[in-house]
This record gives C-alpha cells, structure tokens and sequence, in this order.
C-alpha cells in the first residue's frame, strides 16, 4: 500500500507535470528548454487546468461534485502529459531519422556549450552553460545540504496555525465526504457556497492528490507539500538568478545560499513571505507570495532580458525567430494569472498588478507599445475570475 | 492623512519584526540602484521593488486597498509581498563581493543571520508527533469516537484546546463550534455552557449538547463541573491523558 501510494505520488506530482511541461516547453527558447523550467511550465498548467475544472464542477455539479472533478482532471492530466512525452518522443524521432543531432536531449537547454561557443567573443551569454569550478560545486553542496535540512524539518516540526482547521479541513473533507466547498470546515454543518474562499481551489488541488495516492489529505498537506513546494520555490529563485547574475554564473550557488538562508531567517514576523513557506507551506496564501509573486518577477526579468536587440545565436534560440517563441512569457504570465487564481482570490489581483507595473516599466524602457496587447491579453484570466467572483 | 500614514508606517514595523533586516533590505536596495548598471535589471529588481515601497506608505493606497479587498484593514501588510526583499538581499550581496566570493559568503550569510530570526526557534512551531503533524492526543480521542465505516457521523464537545486539530483527522466527527468561535466570538449555547464558566452547569451543559445532537464531550479531568457527568446519566467511556469521554446515551446520532 505504501509503495502503491509512493509510486501514485511519483506519478502525480513529477511524471505527469514533466509532460504536461513539454507541452509548452515547444514554445520556449532554447535556453529556457530545462528540466527545471520544464517542471515549474508543468505545474502552471496544471493549476491552470484544474482552477477551470473545479470551479467549474463547484458551480454546477451538486452532489459528489468532487469525485466527478477527479476524474475529469485526473484525464485531462492524463491526456496533456501523454501528449507531451509523445510530441518529445516524435520530434526526437524525427532528429534521429535526420540524423542531423544525434545528441539530442529532451531538455536541450541543459546541454553544455560547444568549446567554439564559449571562446567566441560574439556568443550569447543565454546560450552558455557553465562549467562549474570545483569551488562553486562546493558551493552548490552547501545550498543542497541547507535545502535538504529545510526539508528534514518540515517533515519533522509541526507549526501551530490556526488556519488549518478550515484549509486543510476543506481538502479533507473534499477526500473523504466528496464535497467541493458546501460543508463547513469547522463543524461539519452544511453551507452555501462561500466564493471568498470557494474559489480558491487550492486545497482542493491537494485533496486530488491525497485522492489519487490513497494518502490522508491531512498527511499529503503537512508532511509531503513542503517537499514539493520548497524545491519548486527555489527552482524560481534559481532562474531569477540565473538572468541576474548573466555571464557571472559562477556566483548562482552563493546566490542560493543566500537566499536558502535567508528563507530560514527570514521569520522576522508572522508576515513574511518566507514564515508563510516554512509555516504554512501548504495554505493558498504561501503560494501567492512564494510562487506567483517570485513568477511574476522572474518573467519579467526574462521579458527586460529579451528586449535587448537580438544578438548572436538569436534564431537559434527563438527557432528562428517564431512568435509564439518570442512571446512565450506572455503565454506563461496568462497561465500563471490563471494559475494564481486557485491560491486566493487576493492572488490573482496581486500577481496581475504586479505584472501591471512590470508591464508598464517595459513599455517605458522598450517604447514598443505593442506590450500594451500582450499584457492586456495576459491579464484575461483576471477579468473572467473577477467576473465569476462578483457574479456569484 | 498623517494618520492612515502613520497606520501603514506601523503595519511596516509589526511586519518587520526587530527591522535589521528591513534595514538590510533597504540598504541592498539603495546599493543596486547606484550600483546596478544594467537598466533592465535595475528596473526589475531594484526600482519596481522601490516603487512598490513607496505605493505601501501612500494612503491613498491604503484607502483603496480596505474599500476594494474586504478584509483589507488587516491584510495590508501582504502589499509588502510584492516586494522580493530576499532576493533583492542575495543579488546585492553576490554583486557586492562579486571578487570576493568567500568573503561575501560569510558576511552576508552572517548580516542575514544576525539580522534575522530562524523559523524553527518560533514559538509556534513543534516537534511532530505524527505524520499528520496533529497532536497525538487528539488522534486517540479521535481513535476512540469516530464512527466505523458503515455508522452514521458523530458530534462531540471539545475543549477549544484541541478544536482546530479534531476535523483535520476525521471529518466525521461533527462538532457544535470550531475553531472561528475563538475568531469570531459568536454565540453558541454549548460553548458557553462548556467554555464560559468557571464551573460549569452539568444541567446547562446537557441541555445545550442534547439540543445541538451531540454524542460526545470531550473534556479535561481537570475541569470543574457541579455534578459529575456520570451522575447526569452519561457514561465514561474512556480517559486519554487526562481527557475524560463521555457518552450521552440518551442521544445517539
């Protein structure tokens, strides 16, 4: 049972996100095409999917409106990963038979830089993978050593709040009673549908997961979110360095560690982002401030990265030059806004007036106001949440 | 004016704690805006964060914040979110001793932990007795009245010591109150038969509970009551580190 469980867990929270992110990894640059990248696309989509499906099943389905929302997502999942890992399979296929990259991987942008790339002057720094010293692995084991800590104690201490007894309440009851939202979590009497927090789908997100693995929603909040979501927050971190610190790569470890460390301090008050990651990892809010937010800014560090002229190696990056790889971001910013919205209804208004003022920014600094559509395009999932939410 | 202002000066400090790293904040981002010489990055991590800064203490920010947002006079401080004041720190810091590395290691990671507090040193936080991450206590009680499979529900009076924990184990057990009676402070009958009195009304208290179904009250051994629950017709079913049981006969879901 437990390795059936484990295996479900695998399954639902690596194998199918890494599909369904190959997905959208066909639209990405070539130096965005990373097992990294390719995890956290996954997952965008996969809140994505589930905040249309839920809220959806919520609104019209009355009685085991849950089990019928599982099953629809859980095929959904199932069809966009299966379609991702076949597109990969097919285009690698088609290499092969050209014969013409036989070293192909399924995440080129991990591959390393041919030796005449890294001496040329010209090359774009996008496009160089760094050869670690034998100091920055150290480095880099230091930060690993400090996450896997993080995670030693995430699994063994048990923070007290308060909110618990509604949120993590909402994904069991969502397990064991079937329900989505209509019993109230603090004493089991039935309710109305309370769209401040209904809407909100997160814990219900986790309830899927506790419902495919077998595993207690109580246990899959506690104990296994925090070994998902802590990584996955990092993994945002480590791209916003990435463009940061350009062609100073060498000091990404230092970089992490910093902010590993400043993760565990950062417990000045029971505010901060980071006490919302190492307390309540598992509760909507924690996410709109450790995973929406640094998002949002990573890809707009990506957008002003972009904006520059392109350089050496630009076609090749962009697949010479197509718009729906130019315009990834926007595509990604429309997913995470949509994304946003399952985490709380606060979320969705804070990631889009984040990405307002970034937007604004870029159409100062770029004059190109083209931006203008894009960024209004990107916000449509905002208008349609918020025109759910005031309807109901 | 002055004082919306000085109300989001002090939702500024409460979120900051004892300020150094605030401090340490504003201090790397003064330091990228001078130093930062790539616009694009600047704009990004540096100038957005400040204008977002200056937009937290403007009160008309404020003041739109709580009409739009309903429970925005107590959520203010999540503007503040907006701002990457850990990354703007770690960024400042690797540019700061870019040739330096060991050093900056140590100087920053030491600024960061000097000025900060460890997460694990909160008085909220436990070692876990499970995986549940619930206190074991409450899972035997639980052990004890929750319904088998094929049974109906049960409801039972717990000490608001142990509300919040009850439903995260087994929604099954139904309870009169939860946890938002101690938020909300509304009224409820068995809450305040069971929770405010010094001693409590063995007759109030059944009245109330045969009233709201329930089957069980969970209550500590410790607590007075005029005349034992037994005594009223109830029966001890079992005690668990001190809690004692009962079950009301009389009513059975």
């Amino acid at each position: 049972m437990v390795v059936l469980s484990a295996l479900a867990l695998i399954l639902w929270l690596f194998i199918v996100p890494m599909g369904m992110g190959l997905l959208i990894q066909k639209i990405l640059p070539t130096t965005k095409k990373t097992i990294g990248i390719n995890f956290l696309c996954g997952y965008l989509l996969s809140f994505a999917v589930f905040e249309v499906i839920a809220i959806w099943c919520m609104i019209r389905i009355q009685y085991g409106a849950f089990h019928k929302c599982t099953i629809v997502f859980a095929s959904i999942e199932g069809i966009l990963a299966i379609a991702g890992y076949a597109s990969k399979i097919w285009e690698i296929q088609r290499e092969y038979d050209k014969n013409s990259n036989l070293f192909y991987l399924f995440f080129p942008g991990d591959e390393r830089s041919k030796p005449e790339a890294l001496m040329s002057p010209r090359t774009d720094v996008r496009v160089m993978k760094f050869q670690y010293t034998r100091e920055s692995l150290l480095y880099w084991g230091i930060f690993f050593l400090i996450v896997l800590f993080q995670l030693y104690k995430a699994v063994t201490m048990a923070p007290f709040d308060g909110d618990d007894s509604y949120y993590v309440v909402e994904s069991l009851l969502a397990q064991q009673a079937d329900v989505m939202n209509t019993i109230l979590p603090y004493t089991g009497s039935s309710t109305a549908l309370d769209i401040r927090h209904a809407m909100a789908v997160f814990p219900l997100w986790i309830a899927f997961i506790a419902k495919m693995s077998g595993i207690h929603a109580t246990i899959v909040s506690h104990t296994i979110m925090p070994l998902l979501i802590i990584p996955m927050v990092y993994l945002i971190y480590l791209e916003m360095g990435r463009i940061l610190l350009g062609v100073r790569q060498d000091m990404i470890p230092v970089y992490m560690i910093f902010i590993s460390v400043f993760t565990m301090f950062g417990n000045t008050s029971i505010y901060t982002p980071e006490t919302f990651l190492m307390m309540r990892t598992w509760q909507g809010k924690a996410m709109v401030a450790n995973f929406v937010i640094p998002f949002v800014i990573w890809l707009f560090l990506w957008m002003f990265d972009d904006c520059r002229k392109p350089g050496f190696l630009w076609k090749e990056e962009t697949a010479g030059g197509l718009r729906i790889v130019r315009n990834s971001t926007w595509l990604l910013l429309f997913f995470l806004n949509m994304a946003a919205g399952i985490m709380s209804s606060m979320g969705i208004i804070f990631g889009t007036a984040l990405a307002g003022l970034f937007s604004f920014l870029l159409l100062i600094y770029t004059r190109d106001f083209r931006i203008i559509p894009k960024a209004l395009l990107s916000v449509i999932p905002t208008g349609v949440y918020l025109l759910i939410y005031t309807s109901l | 004016m002055y004082g919306i202002f000085m109300e989001c000066w002090d939702i500024f400090k409460q979120y900051g704690g004892n300020g150094y790293l605030l401090a340490l904040f504003v201090a790397s981002l003064i330091y990228l805006l001078i130093a930062e010489k790539d616009n694009r990055k600047r704009l990004v991590i540096a100038v957005a964060p400040l204008m977002v800064l200056v937009g937290f203490f403007i009160p008309l920010t404020r003041k739109v914040y709580v009409r739009v947002l309903s429970d925005g006079g107590d959520t203010y401080y999540r503007l503040m979110w907006l701002i990457p004041i850990g990354a703007c720190i770690a960024y400042a810091g690797c540019k700061l001793f870019m040739n330096h590395k060991r050093i900056g290691l140590v100087a920053v990671s030491a600024a960061i932990i000097l000025c900060g507090s460890l997460v694990y040193k909160n008085e909220n936080m436990f070692k876990a007795e499970n995986a549940y991450h619930i206190p074991q206590l409450v899972v035997k009680i639980c052990d004890v009245i929750r319904p088998e499979e094929t049974e109906p529900r049960v409801r039972a009076v717990f000490p608001s010591e142990l509300l919040q924990y009850v439903r995260q184990y087994d929604t099954n057990i139904l309870m009169p109150y939860g946890r938002d009676i101690i938020h909300w402070n509304y009224y409820n009958a068995v809450h305040e038969a069971f929770e405010n009195t010094e001693v409590i009304n063995a007759e109030e208290l059944l009245e109330a509970t045969r009233q709201a179904q329930c089957r069980y009250i969970v209550m500590h051994e410790s607590k007075k009551i005029d005349v034992p629950l037994e005594e009223m017709g109830l029966t001890l079913v079992d005690n668990v580190e001190g809690y004692n049981i009962y079950e009301d006969a009389e009513y059975v879901q």
